[in-house]
Order: C-alpha cells, then sequence, then structure tokens
C-alpha cells in the first residue's frame, strides 16, 4: 500500500506553475525525492503537510486526504526546511509543548520530548535556548519535535542541511534505524549521496515533474560522468586541500572564504574520506559540507532528453 | 521507531486552543512587544505619579481649562484620553492583526498547522493568550493610575465607578482584539488596515450624525464610560456633542458580539487559507 499518493496533482502560484500534474505513489519505507532547488520538491512537501491546497487533483497521506484533515498529523511527523523556532524558549520546552498539542498530558509530552532530544544526541543541550543552538543542533532540534509522538509517517525537507559530517553520518543512520523499526520516511534533498546512503527507492523531480520514480541505481552512474562540487567549511582550509588533493577522484580544489570547493569525479568516496578526516580531529573542526544542486542540474537535462 | 505508543485522541477544538493559550501566553509575555506595551502602560502611570506629587505639595493646585479639578476627575478624563483612545484600540491593532501574522512572518506557523489540531484552535487560543497579556498589563496601569490620583477618602464613591472602568477596558482588549485578529487571520497587510480602522474609520464615523458609529468598536466601548468626556480638542468636542449613549446592556452585547463573529470568522479564514504563500 503507498503511503502517499498523488493523482495529476498541480499547484500554481497565480500564473506560476510550482507542481505540474504530478501522479506518484511513494510506497512504505524510505523514499528520497531528490531535485534541484525550484524544482517542486517544497510544493510538493507543502501539499503533503496539508499546508498548500491542491489547484487541481487529490493527493492521499496514509490513505486520507491532508488538506482540512488535523486529525492525521497525529499518525505524521513533519521536519520542516526552514530555520524557524521561538528563539526564547529551550529545545526541551520547545519539543514538550509541541508534543503537547497532540493531545499528551503534560508529563507524558514531557518524557516523549526527552526520548525524542535523546534520539537526536541533544540531550546536553536540552535546557540551553534554541537561539543559542548552532545550526546543526537546530536541524536536530527540528528532528527531535518530528518524531516526539513516534509517527507511522515522517516527512523530512531537507533535514541534513547544516550538519557537519559527522552528525550527518549519525543522522542517516538513524533515519534508516526509524525505517528498519516500521516508520515510513519521505526525505528530500537536492544532494543523491545523501538520499543514497539512505535509501534507493528515489523519486525524482524536476521543473514541477517526476521525471523517474524507483530503485534508480543507474542515477548514479550519471553522476559520476560528471564532477561533482563539494563546498567545505572549515578553519584549516590548506591543510585539508593538501590532504584531499592526495586523492584520485579529486579533480581541482579552490580557496573560498571559510573553507574550500572540491570538484572530485568519485562522489561516494570522497563524501566518506571528508567525514573520516572530519571524524579524526587531525584538522580542525570540520563545520559543515554543502553540494550545490548544479550537480544534478547535468544528470536532470540528460533524463528529459531520454 | 519501534513500541510505537497508543496515542490519545486529538485533542477537542477547545483542549486545542488551551494548549495553544500556554504555548503562546509565555512567548507573547516575554516578546519585544511587550517591552512596547508596558511603555504605553507607563506612560500614565508616570503622569499620575506628577500629578500626585504637584497635588501633595500644595504649591499648585491642578486646574483643567482654569478650573481647579480633583484627583477622582482627573483619573477620569485619563480612562479618556489614555486608555479608551489610545491604549487599548492601539494593543487590539498591534496585538490582534499579529496573532497569526507573526507566526506567518516567523515561519513558524508549519510547526502549529501540521498538528492534530483544527487551524482554528490556534487563532482562538492566541487571541485568549492576548487578552490575558494586555489585561495583565493594562488592568494593573489602571489600578495604579487610580490609587495614585484618588484620594483614599474618595475610594469608597469613586468604586464603582472603577471597577466599571476596568470591566470595559477588559471587554474593549477583547473586542478590538477579536476584531483585529479576524483582520490579521483574513489580510496581508493587517497592520495597516488595523491603523486605517482606529484612527480613520472610527474617528469619522463617530463624527457622523446617525448610524455610521454604530459600526465602530469605540462606540460601544464609549457608552460604558462612567466619566464625563473631555472636550480637549475640537474633534472631541463635535464627538460629544454627536454623542448618543446606548444603554449599558446594548453596549455590552454589542462588544460580546463584535467578539463572538469577529472570532468565528477568524477561524473561518484562517482554516481556509493557504499562509506559506505569504512567506
Amino acid at each position: 500500500m503507498s503511503i502517499i499518493a498523488s493523482e495529476h496533482l498541480s499547484k500554481w502560484y497565480g500564473q506560476v506553475s510550482g507542481l505540474n500534474d504530478v501522479t506518484v505513489q511513494v510506497p512504505a519505507g524510505i523514499t528520497g525525492l531528490l531535485g534541484p532547488n525550484g524544482a517542486g520538491k517544497s510544493t510538493f512537501m507543502k501539499l503533503i503537510t496539508g499546508q498548500l491546497r491542491p489547484s487541481k487533483g487529490h493527493v492521499r497521506v496514509l490513505g486520507e486526504p491532508i488538506w482540512g484533515n488535523p486529525a492525521l498529523f497525529q499518525r505524521i511527523g513533519f521536519c520542516p526546511e526552514q530555520d524557524a523556532f521561538y528563539d526564547s524558549m529551550t529545545g526541551r520546552q520547545w519539543v514538550s509543548a509541541l508534543a503537547g498539542l497532540h493531545g499528551f498530558d503534560e508529563a507524558t509530552a514531557a518524557d516523549a520530548a526527552a526520548r525524542a532530544i535523546e534520539a537526536v544526541e541533544l540531550t546536553e543541550a536540552a535546557d540551553r535556548k534554541i537561539g543559542s543552538y548552532s545550526k546543526g543542533m537546530r536541524q536536530r532540534i527540528k528532528l527531535a519535535q518530528a518524531i516526539a509522538h513516534q509517527p507511522e509517517l515522517l516527512i523530512l525537507d531537507e533535514p541534513l542541511s547544516g550538519m557537519d559530517p559527522l552528525m550527518r553520518r549519525r543522522t542517516v543512520k538513524q533515519i534508516k534505524e526509524w525505517g528498519r523499526a516500521g516508520t515510513s520516511v519521505l526525505v528530500s534533498s537536492h544532494i543523491l549521496h545523501e538520499i543514497e546512503s539512505m535509501t534507493s527507492n528515489i523519486v525524482l523531480i524536476n521543473n514541477g515533474r517526476i521525471v523517474a520514480e524507483g530503485d534508480v541505481h543507474h542515477i548514479r552512474d550519471l553522476i559520476d560522468e560528471h564532477p561533482h562540487t563539494v563546498s567545505i567549511r572549515t578553519t584549516q582550509a590548506h591543510a585539508v586541500a593538501r590532504e584531499l588533493l592526495a586523492d584520485e577522484g579529486v579533480v581541482s580544489v579552490r580557496f573560498d572564504p571559510g573553507g574550500l570547493v572540491v570538484e572530485t569525479a568519485r562522489p561516494d568516496a570522497f563524501y566518506a574520506r571528508v567525514t573520516d578526516l572530519a571524524a579524526s580531529g587531525r584538522f580542525g573542526p570540520i563545520h559543515e559540507i554543502t553540494s550545490p544542486d548544479d550537480n544534478l542540474q547535468a544528470v536532470f537535462r540528460y533524463l528529459v532528453k531520454a | 521507531m519501534s513500541g510505537r505508543p497508543d496515542l490519545p485522541a486529538p485533542p477537542t477544538f477547545a483542549a486545542g486552543a488551551v494548549r495553544v493559550f500556554s504555548l503562546s501566553l509565555g512567548e507573547m509575555l516575554w516578546s519585544r512587544r511587550t517591552v512596547f506595551l508596558l511603555l504605553v502602560t507607563g506612560a500614565p502611570v508616570f503622569l499620575a505619579l506628577v500629578a500626585r506629587i504637584v497635588q501633595g505639595s500644595g504649591v499648585v493646585p491642578l486646574r483643567v481649562n482654569g478650573a481647579a479639578v480633583d484627583g477622582g476627575a482627573i483619573f477620569g478624563m485619563m480612562i479618556w484620553i489614555f486608555f479608551l483612545r489610545f491604549i487599548v484600540p492601539v494593543l487590539g491593532v498591534f496585538y490582534g492583526t499579529s496573532l497569526i501574522a507573526d507566526e506567518v512572518e516567523d515561519r513558524t506557523i508549519t510547526y502549529l498547522f501540521t498538528r492534530p489540531i483544527r487551524r482554528g484552535a490556534v487563532l482562538v487560543g492566541k487571541y485568549l493568550a492576548y487578552v490575558v497579556c494586555t489585561t495583565l498589563v493594562v488592568l494593573p496601569s489602571v489600578v495604579l493610575v487610580y490609587f495614585l490620583l484618588v484620594p483614599l477618602g474618595q475610594v469608597a464613591r469613586t468604586f464603582t465607578a472603577f471597577a466599571a472602568d476596568l470591566g470595559l477596558l477588559a471587554l474593549g482588549l477583547a473586542a478590538y482584539g477579536a476584531l483585529f485578529a479576524l483582520v490579521g487571520a483574513a489580510l496581508k497587510r493587517p497592520l495597516v488596515s488595523g491603523l486605517l480602522f482606529v484612527f480613520g474609520w472610527e474617528q469619522i464615523a463617530l463624527l457622523v450624525p446617525g448610524y455610521a458609529k454604530r459600526f465602530t468598536v469605540a462606540h460601544y466601548v464609549q457608552g460604558l464610560v462612567p466619566h464625563a468626556m473631555p472636550s480637549d480638542g475640537v474633534v472631541q468636542v463635535l464627538q460629544s456633542v454627536l454623542r448618543d449613549n446606548p444603554p449599558a446592556w446594548a453596549c455590552v452585547l454589542a462588544l460580546a458580539g463584535v467578539v463572538a463573529v469577529s472570532l468565528w470568522l477568524g477561524v473561518r479564514a484562517v482554516e481556509s487559507r493557504e499562509y506559506v504563500l505569504d512567506q
């Protein structure tokens, strides 16, 4: 049975089309929604979380229509993309308060919040104000509020954005564990390798249309044909560059304020290497690795032509 | 997630509103807007303190338009000039229009609208938090002004009027807040519309003979005031001349109607609008 099903789903913003005639069935388990910025991922996410009403077509989540059906959120957890919080609350207060909106009494909501915060490894910072959190911690507390009520379906919009490599690895592992435990997860990203590390079941979206779906391992080969750009934020850019240049797949390195940008022909091996470097701590902290979505554009152009 | 718990039933509308109230009250009380609220309500307290010092010194008797006035009369004027004409409508506009608009602007609305509670309950819960937050700040300010200005010997005689002042101010805050909660839920630029209503439409309507004033909140709030309306300007003199005083029960009923209808329409607006389009 599909957990999310849309039929001829379209959304227009005035004259602009955000999503165009999308018919897709997302099965239970972990599914990646992959596409560059502006592809329609966010519109799709907002439609399946009932924040937008379809202009045309239908969308059903867990077998029920989602627009105007708040009771369904008892079974859904949503981690939005935006970096927005009640900054004056502590992480624990915030997650407890949001869990309370599911009908839990105060003590149960507090327990649920504590479990969720522990799952995202934020217990030590739980009683600090969210305003003092780093970007990665803010991402994790967002995940905590999504899982606190232990939903059947988790919808995660760019959940790894802003996390350092080690936390990325742990979060990916955690998402896979949730999947193994029976929670269905729909996770969006513009980075294929992030998605691939969680699942092989991918929905590819571009220009408001579904370009491909299913087990799309062959997309990987396409990616490998195009050099892949990765931006690394670190205080010891030169030392990290020296280390990475020894790698076979690295095509070029240039320095940016706050870090370096590397072009690699072997992204899988490269990501693993950077994560290991971060874990070793030999070159100080590696704060963030990001991948611009133009890596995907060439692949999408190829798929659309095909 | 293994060991998925038996989830409670989704909260009812009322239970959802109470949960949102609890979440919002603290946020509202400790927000920057409350600093503004404290400044606004602190001004009449400061002036009352100055008046008390002047009165107490006995050097210069307090006079208005050349006539000596007692503390009770000054208190009545302050209720009109500061609280009725300015503080209550302005707080209604600033808080009421922001109940939903602030969450949309801060992009935190997503967290509330992806919960198993009706969106209308979010609006009502936040509205209740507004009513509690503003009355908790405004009414103590009125109490301070009263006890600073009115000599203890006059308290027994003026206490009923004072209690009526507190009640009408709370009712005014509730009515303006509900009306502007509706405006905030339904319109894209609610603050401008709210200010135009209070300082444009209401001022004009109160000057026009006939029925226009019945489409203002001020008409019914002013109808409950136990003090004489001060004539401190041309507009105020004209408003005083053209004023008709509906009975108190009619004013209370009308204000309760404003609250009920505005909230009902606000709930409908909030449940049908796609707020993420505004972000």
